[in-house]
């Protein structure tokens, strides 16, 4: 097995190192809209300014002091041109004075995203893009009980099992690391030279092929430079033999581009899955590489995946739409897809020696734990890339034909650490969920289904013996 | 009077007037106040509700929220037919400690207040809580922050917490509980220990827990001492060492297996297990840990309660529920789950003027002075018009659990317990 060739290590020759993904700040270029709206009834609000001039005699700094503690009547004009930058929505102003100020949600914050990216997780994808930590706040969750898909399920945690927290990054090491390609399922002594190949990586997510059409020049550079700098991949049309077998590309081949990569192999492919003869023509010709076979999540997937299995692929990559979404005639959330794959290879006994890469509607940290415990190995983000570079929603981003982003156009170095910034991140929240399960590696989180809940499962145990209302 | 205490003095009476104008309903439900789970009419009704005591009548839904899950789904079955009993009979009261042995703790509502540390809310809410709790002759928790000598004078209806960070525990303040609290877990942010972000650790706060100043306090997890039930019941001993009288709360989160760690709690010796569901409130705690990890509540009763009902242990045990308790509705439906009673934080917060937007995590985050601990904006809670909203909150609760229960012909909250068939499910 080849080791990750993580950028740490490289640099330090054999020292130890805790992997770790080091943010830097990368604020947006591109203004973003205010969450809240605030106005005041400007009648009113003079009226109350005279009314409290006379009540406290015209002491001016009791008088003019504000009912905001996060400075949006803090410019010269106070409630009359708030500065609704500023506004968090504690509603301080309209508890004051009700019958002067509102405070809403802004419709331009309303707008942002499609049917699936809601604007909050437009938010937040920019806010980990931006600053590289955790959003930490206070009170309890706010939104819906439980939804469809990753949205109706909760991962397992453990009272008192082990690893250790001290803090944030005082605790016993976790590992994030995940292998790629195919692994004996014994050790055969005489043919110890002749290994399934396969290579691990420090985080379980790559970098899924762009939309068509927003893979523009500025915005390749920014993603290649961040696998590189994570030390993961990026999956990409652009199938230009590599200089350097450490590459952080992947690329999708077919016929056409063999012979140019046969001499300098590149260590991970995919190719056109739904075309088995060609798999054995890559195994061949490409024989240092490793094979992801790329096919649509649908029905017959789980078929698929075996018989593929049985023929020697290394790995598969199922890929869902962007709303996470399969390709079935009734289509499935990713989630309850990839558990049908999983399970039929662990029945057919194939499981543990392909790779699953799961990808479509993977758009918050928490989709990567859930999707690993639905049975992917990693997945690959699509997306999620574009808005942290700040592209714009036009309209639905369904599939990688069928969108409206447009990119914008952004300094690639920018861009890396933005999503330097984003996996940074969702790899600390990963290390927080598996924490919380007291697990010390990602890779025993696979197909671990008995960890997670789902809430028709709960609701129907829990809710049993109440009548349906009538 | 200088200016700053005209200035303090002008917002905390603006404050006060917003709270009572608010649910009149003159000027709407404010478009941008609330979310799914506490709707901007459940936060107006709160206010309403801690304002006269009295259960809303103006129309404003003081029942549910609108998460379109859990409590939310659940009604109460008709009960046409069943002889109504007088409200007035009806008995709210509790046991805290169901063991045949140690002292006998009753409170006259089946509530008590959860654990909201020093540093996490300011010392003047947390003075209202426990003069609240006082009145109410019930309980409130210091959290994990320690126990200002502020406190002190209402010890007896103080519970001692003792979390992962172990801040201020001593041995005086062990002596002093009436109860005693472990937390292992918390509903907000299962398996990740307490979180309190840098600004709010004030020199107070510091000293309090023997850290340094505005350096960010994230607590251990799990106890390092406790790997094994066999360890945790060295913890509870360790306790009814140090206070023989006290009786012993396993606070918990809310796992797959979370019918097994109640049932090693009370092998261990504990009085009271507490569960903390997945949609707890918080002071502040990772966006992805508050959605994400461990059941809601609502699930976590049943399966707690039925476990312990076929184990043959169910009437030695106080089971109580937290975690997104924020209506007497919702302390009614998770008692007919199978809680013995609830522990409340947030709607006590709300009682006070929160809005729940969800800025607690800042040293100067809370603008109306509960999860703060910055000298000025305290000032807006006094501990009085605190106590008499939280007072008044549960005394409106109470009024609405009385009238559930002599609509069924219940005479004690107590025969409530357990009686699914008394809820009507909407999804």
């Amino acid at each position: 097995m080849q080791r990750s060739e993580l950028p740490e290590q490289m640099e330090g020759g054999k020292e130890y190192h805790r992997f770790r993904i080091e943010p830097k700040p990368a604020p947006h270029v591109y203004p973003i809209p205010n969450k809240f709206d605030v106005s005041a009834r400007k009648l009113r609000l003079a009226a109350m300014l005279v009314h409290e001039a006379f009540e406290y005699r015209l002491n001016k700094e009791v008088v003019l002091s504000r009912p905001c503690i996060y400075g949006v009547f803090g410019g010269h004009f106070g409630g009359f041109k708030p500065l609704k930058q500023k506004c968090v929505g504690c509603m301080r102003c309209v508890q004051e004075y009700p019958h002067i100020m509102t405070v809403k949600q802004s419709d331009r914050y309303k707008r942002l995203g499609d049917s699936f990216w809601t604007p909050e997780n437009v938010y937040t994808v920019w806010n980990e893009a931006s600053t590289g930590k955790i959003l930490v706040k206070g009170m309890g969750y706010k939104g819906a009980f439980a939804g469809e898909g990753f949205d109706g399920m909760w991962t397992d945690m453990s009272e008192i099992v082990r690893p250790t927290r001290d803090g944030v990054y005082g605790r016993e090491y976790i590992s994030t690391t995940v292998d790629i390609g195919r692994k004996p399922t014994s050790i055969d002594v005489a043919k110890i030279d002749d290994q399934p190949k396969s290579l691990a990586i420090p985080v379980p997510i790559i970098f899924d092929e762009l939309p068509i059409g927003t893979d523009k020049p500025d915005v390749r550079t920014a993603v290649k430079l961040a696998a590189e700098k994570i030390g993961t991949f990026n999956i990409t049309r652009d199938t230009r033999p590599s200089k350097s077998r450490v590459s952080s590309l992947l690329p999708i081949i077919d016929e056409d581009d063999i012979a140019a990569n046969e001499k300098n192999q590149p260590r991970i492919v995919e190719f056109d899955a739904l075309r088995p003869d060609f798999l054995e023509e890559l195994l061949s010709c490409l024989d240092q590489s490793i094979f992801i076979g790329r096919l649509p999540l649908r029905e017959n997937s789980a078929s698929i995946a075996s018989e593929l299995a049985r023929q020697g692929v290394h790995g598969l990559h199922f890929y869902a739409d962007y709303h996470g979404r399969d390709y079935s005639k009734d289509p499935r959330h990713v989630s309850a897809a990839l558990k049908h794959v999983h399970q039929r290879l662990v029945q057919d006994g194939l499981r543990d020696q392909i790779t699953i890469i799961a990808s479509g509607g993977i758009t918050l940290a928490e989709h990567v734990p859930k999707a690993i415990i639905c049975g992917a190995d990693l997945v690959a983000i699509d997306t999620t890339v574009l808005v942290a570079l700040q592209a714009e929603f036009n309209g639905e981003a369904r599939d990688r034909a069928n969108h409206h982003l447009r990119p914008r156009r952004i300094n690639p170095e920018w861009g890396a650490q933005r999503l330097v910034n984003l996996i940074g991140v969702w790899h600390d929240q990963l290390i927080e969920i598996l924490s919380a399960m007291g697990m010390r590696d990602v890779r025993r989180l696979r197909g671990d289904i008995g960890r997670s809940m789902m809430d028709e499962e709960l609701r129907e145990q829990s809710f049993k013996g109440i009548a349906w209302a009538t | 009077m200088g200016n700053l205490e005209l200035i303090v003095e002008k917002h905390t009476e603006r404050i006060h007037h917003g709270l009572e104008a608010l649910p009149t309903l003159r000027h709407g439900v404010p478009e941008g106040l609330g979310n799914k789970r506490w709707t901007g009419e459940l936060i107006l009704a709160t206010y309403e509700q801690a304002l006269t005591g009295e259960i809303p009548e103006n129309g404003l839904e003081y029942k549910t929220g609108n998460s379109g899950g859990g409590f939310d789904v659940l009604g109460w079955k008709s009960h046409a037919g069943v002889a109504k009993v007088d409200e007035d009979s009806v008995d709210l009261s509790i046991s805290l400690n169901k063991r045949h042995e140690g002292r006998r703790i009753e409170i006259p509502l089946p509530i008590y207040g959860g654990g909201m540390s020093f540093g996490s809310i300011s010392l003047n809410f947390m003075i209202a809580r426990a003069r609240a709790a006082r009145k109410l002759k019930t309980y409130t928790s210091t959290g994990e922050g320690g126990y200002p000598d502020q406190i002190v004078p209402y010890r007896d209806h103080v519970i001692t917490q003792v979390a992962t960070g172990m801040f201020g525990v001593r041995e005086e303040t062990i002596q002093y509980a009436p109860i005693v609290e472990f937390k292992y877990a918390q509903g907000a942010k299962p398996g990740l220990g307490g979180h309190l972000l840098a600004d709010k650790v004030t020199s107070e706060v510091a000293k309090m827990r023997e850290s340094s100043m505005f350096t960010s306090l994230y607590s251990p997890f799990p106890f390092h001492s406790v790997y094994s039930v066999e360890d945790h019941k060295k913890h509870v001993d360790w306790i009814k060492t140090v206070n023989p009288r006290a009786l012993v709360s396993v606070k918990v989160s809310t796992p797959t297996d979370v019918d097994m760690v109640a049932i090693g709690s009370y092998y261990a010796g504990a009085n009271i297990i507490h569960i903390d569901g997945g949609y707890g409130g918080t002071g502040a705690a990772p966006e992805i840990a508050k959605k994400n990890i461990a059941m809601p509540v609502e699930y976590a009763i049943p399966k707690v309660h039925e476990y312990l009902l076929s184990e043959g242990v169910r009437d030695e045990i106080t089971l109580m529920a937290s975690g997104g308790i924020r209506t007497a509705d919702d302390v009614a439906k998770a008692i007919a789950l199978g809680a013995d009673g609830c522990v409340i934080g947030t709607a006590e917060a709300v009682a006070v003027g929160c809005t729940h937007c969800g800025n607690c995590e800042r040293g100067r985050g809370c603008q109306v002075g509960i999860t703060t601990t910055d000298p000025e904006l305290s000032q807006f809670i006094d501990p009085e018009w605190g106590e008499k909203r939280i007072v008044n909150l549960f005394n409106a609760w109470s009024k609405r659990l009385r009238m559930i229960l002599a609509e069924f012909g219940l005479e004690s909250i107590r025969d409530l317990r357990g009686r699914k068939d008394l809820l009507a499910r909407y999804k």
